[in-house]
């Protein structure tokens, strides 16, 4: 297999979007091509879950390639439900290691506020099984409740440890301009003030409104190069060492024990083994946090923490800008946004500028290993990526 | 008109899935006959134990309520069944009793489930 480095990198703000889903997939990609100092590349891959059923745009990539005069550059749109974004740079990967391609941009983009909040949630929805989960009404914060009633339970986590997820991801969001949701939150404006109810009402409970990610409009996009081509470029070496990815049941209620993420940590292994490290190696990390519980349970599938012990980390401070391992450094879906076909790659986005040391205010001191979790479904198909700098 | 869940016994290991797959989770059989998979279909009990549950606000656009309660509940026979509750006070560990009924209506159909009462 040949290396495969990240040569570009390129976002949009995350938000509310006034431009077409096309334009939205372009301009990060066109700020990443230019990152890298290429004019073109041999292939596109754009990742997007609503194109076609919200935006009334099928063959996204085919239109995101003609706005983009990249022809004749083969192009693919992925569509893996939330985890598309990561799909597409795993499917970038491996064009490129496969020795297929030797330039590859990758971009991820969704407008979901072409619809209202209810018909977005009810078109994440459709991701759930048809027969047994979503003829109920079950939607995604409907099986992230249950989840987190479970491991409630099983482990102690309490609304508090939830509530610092939310603070910790929304001080970080203040010092990124691409993200979504810029207010600073407060234990006491979300838990413990007489008026938490009202601004942090219950949506499924035990999860209230503060733990759960915004819907928004957004963009990311990476150019992928061939060891050679990344040389000549003379960007940093930052190579993606390790990807990994599993599946479970559709169904969530088919899983023997329903408080475990097993394809996340089958994903985080595979990715680890592939780039011969271990969990303790990471220095930096964006997990998928579009419920606050997610992080916590996550941090500890990947091998961060013990089971059962993230929100003791969390409360330690460990997970923090400054800790043992920063989680989100960029908000992460709970404050940066949730575009769903873009979260991938703004995930990987994210990593680079954290390697680069070009993450301003959010840097983390001196990284060398960034790890992604990309989660799919509620659990059932997630992509971890593990991504290095070299000197 | 008694209404039931179907459950799908698979004919090689008789391990029962619920909801069905083209090919047995557990040991990957698949019969085919008239270009279809046939599996022995039977009715999954009622009676259960509820494992979790939420009540959900961000519903739907089609539902007119202001939020349904669901759950995960465990049959009698180990298998396990997502549903609604019609439950005042749920609690992890009670017992339930489910009734097939309306879950759904949307426009021109409805569809119909399980819903799990207190027994």
């Amino acid at each position: 297999m040949r290396e495969v480095y990240i040569v570009g990198i390129g976002i949009t703000s995350f938000g509310r979007l006034e431009y077409p889903l096309v334009e939205i997939a372009s301009y990060p990609s066109v700020v990443a091509l230019q990152d890298a100092g290429l004019d073109t590349v041999d292939h596109l891959f754009v990742a997007n879950m609503g194109g076609g059923r919200i935006n009334h745009q099928t063959a996204l990539s085919s239109a995101v390639l003609d706005h983009l005069s990249l022809w004749p550059a083969g192009s693919e749109t992925i569509e893996n439900g939330p985890a598309s974004g990561s799909s597409a740079v795993k499917l970038g990967f491996q064009a490129i290691a496969s020795g297929m391609c030797e330039t590859v941009l990758v971009a991820g983009a969704e407008r979901m506020s072409e619809v209202n909040q209810l018909d977005a949630t009810d078109f994440v929805a459709t991701l759930t099984h048809p027969m047994a989960e979503q003829i109920y009404g079950i939607t995604l914060p409907a099986l992230a409740g249950m989840f987190t009633r479970l491991y409630m339970e099983k482990y102690g986590v309490t609304r508090r440890h939830l509530a610092m997820v939310a603070v910790k991801n929304h001080g970080n969001a203040m010092d990124n301009f691409f993200a979504h949701v810029h207010t600073r939150v407060t234990l006491e404006g979300i838990l413990d003030d007489r008026d938490a109810e009202t601004n942090n009402p219950v949506i499924a409970d035990p999860l209230h409104f503060f733990d759960m990610c915004p819907v928004s409009d957004g963009g990311a996009a990476v150019v992928l190069a061939s060891k050679e081509v990344a040389k000549k470029l003379g960007k940093p070496m930052i190579r993606i060492a390790g990807v990994g990815q599993a599946t479970d049941t559709h169904a969530v209620h088919e899983r023997p024990d329903p408080t475990e993420l097993t394809a996340v940590r089958l994903a985080a292994k595979r990715a680890f083994e592939m780039a011969k490290i271990e969990p303790k190696d990471v220095n930096v990390a964006e997990l998928h946090d579009a419920f606050t519980i997610l992080e916590i349970a996550e941090s500890e599938e990947v091998g961060f923490f013990k089971k059962g012990e993230g929100h003791l980390a969390l409360e330690r401070g460990e997970t923090q800008i400054t800790g043992k391992i920063p989680i989100n450094p960029s908000g992460g879906l709970k404050a940066k946004g949730h575009p769903v076909g873009a979260t991938g790659v703004a995930q990987v986005h994210e990593i680079v500028l954290q390697l680069r040391g070009q993450a301003e205010k959010r840097q983390v001191k001196d990284p060398k290993i960034g790890f992604t979790c990309n989660f799919g479904g509620f659990g059932n198909n997630v992509v971890c990526t593990v991504i290095k700098k070299e000197e | 008109m008694i209404r039931d869940i179907l459950g799908y016994k698979c004919r090689k290991c008789g391990s029962i899935s619920y909801p069905n797959h083209y090919r047995c989770p557990k040991c990957h059989h698949t019969e085919w006959r008239k270009m279809d998979v046939e599996f022995d279909t039977l009715p999954l009990p009622k009676n259960g134990t509820l494992l979790t549950y939420t009540h959900l606000y961000a519903l739907p656009p089609d539902y007119e309520q202001v939020f349904l309660t669901l759950g995960i509940v465990e049959l009698e026979n180990g298998n396990r069944l997502t549903g609604q509750l019609k439950i005042e006070k749920p609690k992890i560990g009670m017992k339930v009793k489910g009734k097939v009924e309306v879950v759904r209506k949307t426009d021109y159909d409805k569809y119909y489930g399980i819903v799990f009462y207190e027994s």
